[in-house]
């Protein structure tokens, strides 16, 4: 693990910047349910964000691909860059920023429609094949990306709703993948998962990291510590700490941080 | 937020219990005791409402079941080419100006002839007992099947002639000698000599299908009625619900449920559809009155006015129910369209609407069988009026008057003669079986829709 992160770290240009936040607030009414929040996520990196529940992580993870204008009473403030155009622009039409930043979510929701289906929606409405037989091979590839085509070649016509729990997740995780995104958030994607599934996920989130920028809101320390090579702590709404993961679980620098990974608040 | 160490002493928890498993302490006595009190007042509930149905079920199919057969007499007639054709060319204009009173002339002049032929002892009984037999619509029956086929004149034709409405009455059990002896309208003896003819077999009791083909019929003759007309005005009235009221319906519940801003102007929408679904419907048929004769213009009695009074009707329940079933559908179904980048139209029609589809096809055939249902704002709009004659196919026919079956019913039910009550069952049958078949078509789809998924 620790070569790893090393190894990654060299690897790490300021050029590498996937997305940029600056002073992001969030609101929900009269709730300021996320303060300040100021940071860095570099490209094919895994970025994990911790935290208590309510801290915020979510709604910033959700702030990221604009998940929260369908949450009638949230604002945002601030300035959130995707390779430095800002996706809060009046110009950015969110349906286009939700094709580059795919999104997973915290229980499987397959579509209850075939296990093709499913993958295929996301390059079917934004037009990325011109035949069925593109089709195919987008399909066949967001599968084989998300771990799941020898479990499912044979059945792809079979509904996705009928998987199993983890196999659903890598399904959601091969439709996120198949519209071909730059970025791919994950809210506690192993949250509803046993052990051995969540296992597969965090190997296959590991493989991901190699074409996308990864980012993963997870409520497990050690699921942190396991996949991620960068690390956000939110409290309270605020960004308490970010930093290499290595750093932040071995040597934080803030004492909230320290309280929270010795799992003395939270 | 700093917990603090779960090492609270444990003992320290207040009215503790004490007592044996095997024994039930009085707490929990009463609480089964409600529970099995509640599960009674359940059963009774469910009782109550199975016997109302038995009941009501069981009064209609007795009173009604006899709708569906009708006697007839079957009886040779001579079609006297004196009397039906005087110019004795069988030009069918020129015979249509024989009135059907001549065809009644022949007609009893066959009845006279059966009950000699056969020897039958007429004492004591009238001729107006005798042409009492048959019907008052025979004459027009034979009539229309001469017209239509001028050659029979001249012939002597077998025909089954309707016989009256106590006659009939009295081969079903409606009518009693003892009810007879009460009667203006027959006798015991007329009866009697039913019955001789019966006996001798010119009688025949059958599947009534003139029933369901057939127009209203005037107050006199209840065994001619039928339903056709109010059938057809129905079916029409429903194709203009269903035409109106499902798109205009169901597009607002989507606009509403999935669109709209969340403000004080869709709140009042929203509270007054719901009003709307609490309007008492025959305020619908004042408003269709004013509204679509009075002021647009539109013909009385025609399916097409009834038709948009009940879709007026029927948008609220449209509505309510579409919208209910667009919430149940889960919201990570429609996260999971919007992560992948699908705008909120394809979120709502690729995935939301499909897995609504079940709840939504429901309320519709809901709504659909309350409008079929509907009598009092028809009755306001010319509806209850008595019409003969079918309207004409689509889309013309729309704007002919017809009848509706539930105001057919409310009709029949106001008559003098009972035949018409049995009549007025008859239709309730039709309508329970129109119903029925709307429920089933429901349950249908529901299933259909389910099963994807």
């Amino acid at each position: 693990m620790y070569d790893t992160n090393r190894r990654v770290e060299t690897a790490v240009t300021p050029d590498d910047i996937k997305i940029q936040a600056r002073k992001v607030q969030v609101y929900y009414g009269d709730k300021h349910a996320l303060k300040d929040v100021d940071v860095d996520i570099l490209d094919k990196t895994v970025t994990a964000f911790i935290g208590p529940s309510g801290c915020g992580k979510s709604t910033f993870l959700r702030c990221i691909n604009r998940m929260n204008d369908t949450i009638p009473i949230a604002r945002v403030e601030g300035q959130i860059l995707l390779d430095n155009e800002d996706v809060y622009d009046r110009r950015v039409d969110p349906v286009q920023l939700r094709a580059k930043v795919g999104m997973v979510f915290q229980k499987p929701n397959p579509f209850p429609k075939s296990i093709y289906d499913n993958v295929a929606y996301g390059p079917r409405i934004h037009g990325l094949a011109r035949n069925r037989s593109e089709l195919d091979g987008i399909v066949e590839k967001a599968l084989r990306g998300a771990a799941l085509w020898n479990e499912v070649k044979d059945r792809l016509q079979e509904p996705g709703t009928g998987l199993s729990g983890g196999q659903q997740q890598r399904l959601c995780i091969a439709r996120a993948v198949a519209t071909s995104p730059e970025v791919l958030l994950m809210d506690e994607p192993c949250s509803a998962l046993d052990p051995i599934a969540t296992a597969q996920v965090e190997d296959l989130i590991e493989e991901l990291r190699e074409q996308f920028s990864v980012v993963i809101v997870t409520h497990s320390m050690q699921q942190a510590a396991r996949v991620s090579q960068k690390t956000a702590f939110f409290h309270l709404g605020n960004l308490v700490e970010y930093g290499d993961t290595d750093d932040i679980f071995t040597r934080p620098r803030d004492s909230r941080t320290e309280a929270y990974i010795s799992g003395r608040i939270g | 937020m700093t917990d603090l160490p779960l090492s609270q002493p444990a003992a320290a928890m207040p009215g503790r219990r004490t007592g044996s498993l095997l024994a039930q302490d009085d707490r929990t006595r009463r609480r089964n005791a409600a529970e099995s009190r509640f599960r009674l007042y359940g059963v009774i509930a469910i009782a109550i409402s199975m016997i109302a149905l038995v009941v009501l079920l069981a009064t209609i199919l007795t009173g009604g079941a006899g709708a569906f057969r009708q006697t007839y007499l079957n009886i040779p007639v001579t079609l006297d080419a004196e009397v039906l054709d005087p110019n004795g060319n069988r030009d069918p204009a020129e015979m249509a100006k024989v009135l059907t009173l001549a065809y009644g002339r022949v007609l009893d002049a066959a009845v006279d002839g059966t009950i000699a032929r056969h020897g039958i002892q007429i004492e004591g009984l009238s001729e107006a007992d005798i042409d009492g037999l048959i019907s008052r619509e025979a004459s027009a029956q034979v009539r229309d099947r001469v017209l239509a086929n001028p050659e029979l004149v001249g012939q002597t034709v077998e025909f089954d002639v309707l016989v009256g409405g106590r006659i009939d009455g009295y081969f079903k059990g409606r009518v009693t000698m003892d009810s007879a002896e009460r009667d203006s309208n027959t006798s015991p003896q007329q009866l009697m000599l039913a019955q001789e003819l019966a006996d001798r077999g010119e009688m025949v009791t059958r599947f009534n299908w003139n029933f369901l083909t057939n127009a209203d019929a005037s107050d006199q003759r209840p065994e001619a009625a039928g339903v056709g007309v109010a059938i057809l005005g129905s079916l029409y009235m429903m194709l203009v619900v269903l035409v109106l009221s499902v798109p205009i319906g169901v597009a607002a519940s989507i606009y509403l449920e999935e669109f709209a801003p969340k403000n004080r102007l869709t709140d009042i929408i929203e509270v007054n559809i719901s009003n709307l679904a609490a309007v008492p419907s025959i305020v619908f048929g004042i408003l269709g009155l004013a509204a679509f004769i009075n002021f647009a213009g539109l013909p009385q009695s025609a399916p097409i006015v009834g038709g948009l009074v009940l879709t007026l009707m029927t948008l609220p329940t449209i509505i309510i129910s579409t919208r209910a079933a667009l919430k149940a559908v889960p919201p990570s179904i429609r996260d999971a369209a919007l992560g992948v980048g699908a705008s909120k139209m394809q979120s709502v029609f690729h995935h939301v609407l499909p897995l609504a589809m079940p709840g939504i096809l429901t309320g519709t055939i809901i709504g659909l069988a309350q409008a079929l249902g509907e009598t009092a704002p028809l009755l306001l709009i010319g509806m209850v009026a008595f019409v003969r004659n079918f309207p004409d196919g689509l889309p013309g026919g729309l704007m002919d008057p017809a009848s509706a079956l539930p105001v057919q019913v409310f009709n029949w039910t106001q008559r003098s003669d009972p035949a018409f009550i049995e009549r007025a069952s008859g239709a309730i049958i039709v309508l329970l079986i129109f119903l029925l078949c709307m429920n089933l078509l429901a349950i249908w789809l529901r299933r259909r829709f389910e099963r994807r998924w």
